[in-house]
């Protein structure tokens, strides 16, 4: 009996986190769409991480931390973000929680524990040290993940945050999520070494894993997630999978790579996790069907209704530079409104 | 007490009263900091509360700020501020930008501290005022103390703040003076110029290590100066800029970083474009040359009393 409350507690698990997927790289056709049509100024696609980072946020409790990255859609769909505040930060509207100030892809949700980005890579990753060094202190129970691509890994703030984890023996799961790709630049003239192994070197446990099997990179995380919070430590995952689309919608791969793998083909995350979960029983071509033209109906019906939120006002752009706005903020207010 | 005590009776006042108050930085558990500005708090607060870390100034800058973000109030200290290069990005892109990239979702309660400045012979390296730096970054506040009455009051102030602090320490003051510093709680206020010395010819405007210089200088020549010490340098006390300048006419800046973009440049723009029709004379800098900090010269680099008297003939003998 328990057994089979089990099984269909799991199976609901998967069945959520296939439609997370699906939910998010519909968002991320929608938003190439519209930023070709000139709906929105810019995104960087996530196509290709999506089991990566659902896996990944499976294995998370809701009061755990994420220092995220820019291209951690799917997790943030997954945690709950609303995709009304996931539209509203692409569109820089005045329901944004940032009111409009960050370009898009660069979201806080801090309702669901996503803790905000800037743009330079890896800059993240000490902020998490710091944030599990607060919950360690605190004796909390929750953990922090970071994520970050490959190329951040060359950063001196990997290195810094790395060290830090591992001398002060941090509740936190570095996720490395390796797609291959720095815009331009492939992994093999980013590192030398395999990403994995430099955890070593930091005298951190590194695990590699398939990045595009969802249930790896679930098992993989909270295996790591189970090891912080019982306070033996950081680990560093790397994910490996594939970076589908181009960086960002500024960026044009075909001038430097030709092979890559294309949505919808046998190597897609997607396919493979529809693949793994049929195979399990959990889902079958009507379900995937209901999912798929359900998260269109969704992102179609809520990127019009989102696309109607007029802009922030003005006079938003000089609140919350300080708690007590300053004199020169003030000034300047006055000169440009 | 001198000034690196009376820091350091802030700090312990404070972390016995608020254990979400946490140190770090290199060496400033078991050795006290090269200062000695944090002697004896790691062995009344332990190795959580005062932690010295590895040597890696990002990482100490970057870590106090994910816990400022997450309910501690961290005072990370960088040995000297002239290492404090390699956490700039963490400073200007993260520290400064959290209260407003979140729209005040998250802040970043936190004091920075960091001893600047020259007169210790350290060289290149270990001398180096670099406040224009932190001054240029919008979300920033960049405090300075003159003596240790201010050190202890500002440092009090800047822990209370819910933003960024950068609070430059100078060291050459560290333990230049001693004053009757109360041994309880009690706060100089943010964001307010201190009027030392009050006179009818001349405002001198000036802060940190230069402070005691041009006090010396007035006094030992008589000048009937103004003398305003900005204890704040952003937001900087305009009002009181302006009163000053109301009253004299005639104004000097006086800093020991380099002339080029230092803090002296926008004081006298904002003076220029808020009160010019006061002015008898052109506004005067004196200041550290454009030049790095040299070792064995450093008395040449530094404004000193020749050079400080000879600006205000200049300015006081202009007609």
């Amino acid at each position: 009996m328990t057994e089979n409350v089990n099984e269909q507690v799991d199976k609901e698990k998967y069945v959520r986190a296939y439609g997370a997927m699906v939910l998010s790289r519909t968002f991320d056709r929608k938003i190439i769409t519209a930023q070709r049509q000139g709906r929105v100024g810019f995104y960087t696609p996530t196509m290709g991480q999506e089991a990566t980072q659902v896996g990944a946020s499976m294995a998370l409790d809701k009061d755990d931390l994420i220092f995220e990255y820019y291209r951690d859609v799917p997790m943030m769909i997954h945690r709950g973000v609303p995709m009304e505040k996931l539209l509203d930060q692409i569109m820089g509207n005045s329901e944004d929680y940032a009111k409009g100030r960050q370009m898009p892809s660069h979201f806080i949700a801090r309702d669901n524990n996503f803790m905000s980005i800037q743009s330079p890579v890896a800059s993240n990753l000490p902020l998490a040290t710091g944030a599990a060094y607060a919950l360690k202190y605190r004796k909390k129970n929750s953990i922090v993940l970071t994520t970050f691509g490959d190329g951040s890994t060359s950063t001196p703030d990997f290195h810094a945050a790395m060290n830090m984890a591992a001398v002060y023996e941090l509740p936190l799961v570095f996720l490395c999520e390796n797609n291959q790709w720095a815009i331009s630049l492939p992994i093999e003239k980013q590192t030398k070494a395999e990403i994995w192994k430099k955890a070593e070197g930091y005298g951190m446990e590194g695990v590699k894993v398939d990045g595009n099997d969802l249930l790896a990179t679930y098992k993989a995380t909270a295996e790591a997630v189970r090891k912080a919070r019982d306070g033996k430590g950081p680990t560093l995952i790397e994910a490996v999978s594939f970076r589908m689309g181009p960086h960002s919608t500024s960026d044009d791969p075909n001038k430097y790579r030709s092979n890559t793998v294309q949505d919808g083909s046998d190597q897609d995350p997607i396919i493979l996790t529809e693949k793994a979960l049929k195979h399990m029983g959990i889902l079958n071509d009507s379900m995937i069907e209901k999912i798929k033209s359900e998260a269109e109906r969704i992102v179609t019906e809520k990127f019009e209704e989102r696309e109607k939120i007029p802009p922030p006002e003005p006079s938003t752009m000089f609140d919350d530079v300080y708690e007590e706005m300053s004199w020169m903020v003030k000034e300047e207010r006055g000169e440009i409104l | 007490m001198n000034m690196v005590q009376a820091l350091n009776s802030e700090l312990d006042l404070r972390m016995g009263a608020d254990d979400s108050i946490i140190l770090l930085g290199e060496d400033i558990g078991i050795d006290g900091g090269v200062f000695r500005v944090t002697d004896g708090l790691q062995a009344k607060y332990g190795q959580e509360r005062v932690m010295d870390t590895p040597l890696e100034e990002l990482g100490i800058v970057g870590m106090a700020i994910g816990m400022a973000t997450t309910g501690l109030r961290p005072v990370p200290e960088i040995q000297f501020q002239d290492f404090i290069y390699t956490a700039f990005d963490q400073i200007v892109n993260q520290m400064a930008k959290m209260r407003y990239r979140t729209a005040g979702r998250i802040t970043v309660p936190m004091v920075l501290r960091t001893p600047y400045g020259g007169g210790i012979r350290g060289g290149l390296y270990h001398s180096q005022s670099g406040e224009t730096y932190f001054a240029h970054t919008a979300g920033l506040t960049v405090v300075t103390p003159s003596n240790p009455y201010d050190a202890k009051g500002l440092l009090s102030s800047s822990m209370d703040l819910n933003d960024p602090v950068v609070f430059l320490e100078p060291k050459r003051l560290y333990r230049a003076q001693k004053a009757d510093v109360p041994e309880e709680d009690y706060k100089v206020p943010l964001r307010k110029a201190n009027l030392v010395r009050s006179g009818d010819d001349l405002t001198i405007i000036t802060y940190g290590s230069m402070v005691p210089t041009v006090i010396q200088t007035v006094e030992k020549n008589s000048l009937d100066a103004d003398v305003l010490d900005l204890r704040t340098l952003v937001p900087m006390d305009i009002d009181s800029i302006v009163a000053s300048v109301k009253k004299t006419g005639r104004v000097m800046i006086v800093h020991e970083a380099p002339r080029t973009l230092g803090m002296g440049s926008e004081i006298s723009a904002a003076i220029s474009e808020r009160v010019i029709e006061y002015l008898y004379a052109p506004i005067v800098r004196v200041t550290g040359p454009d030049t790095p900090f040299p070792y064995r010269l450093e008395e040449y680099y530094l404004p000193n009393e020749r050079r400080i008297l000879a600006a205000a003939r200049k300015i006081l003998d202009f007609r």
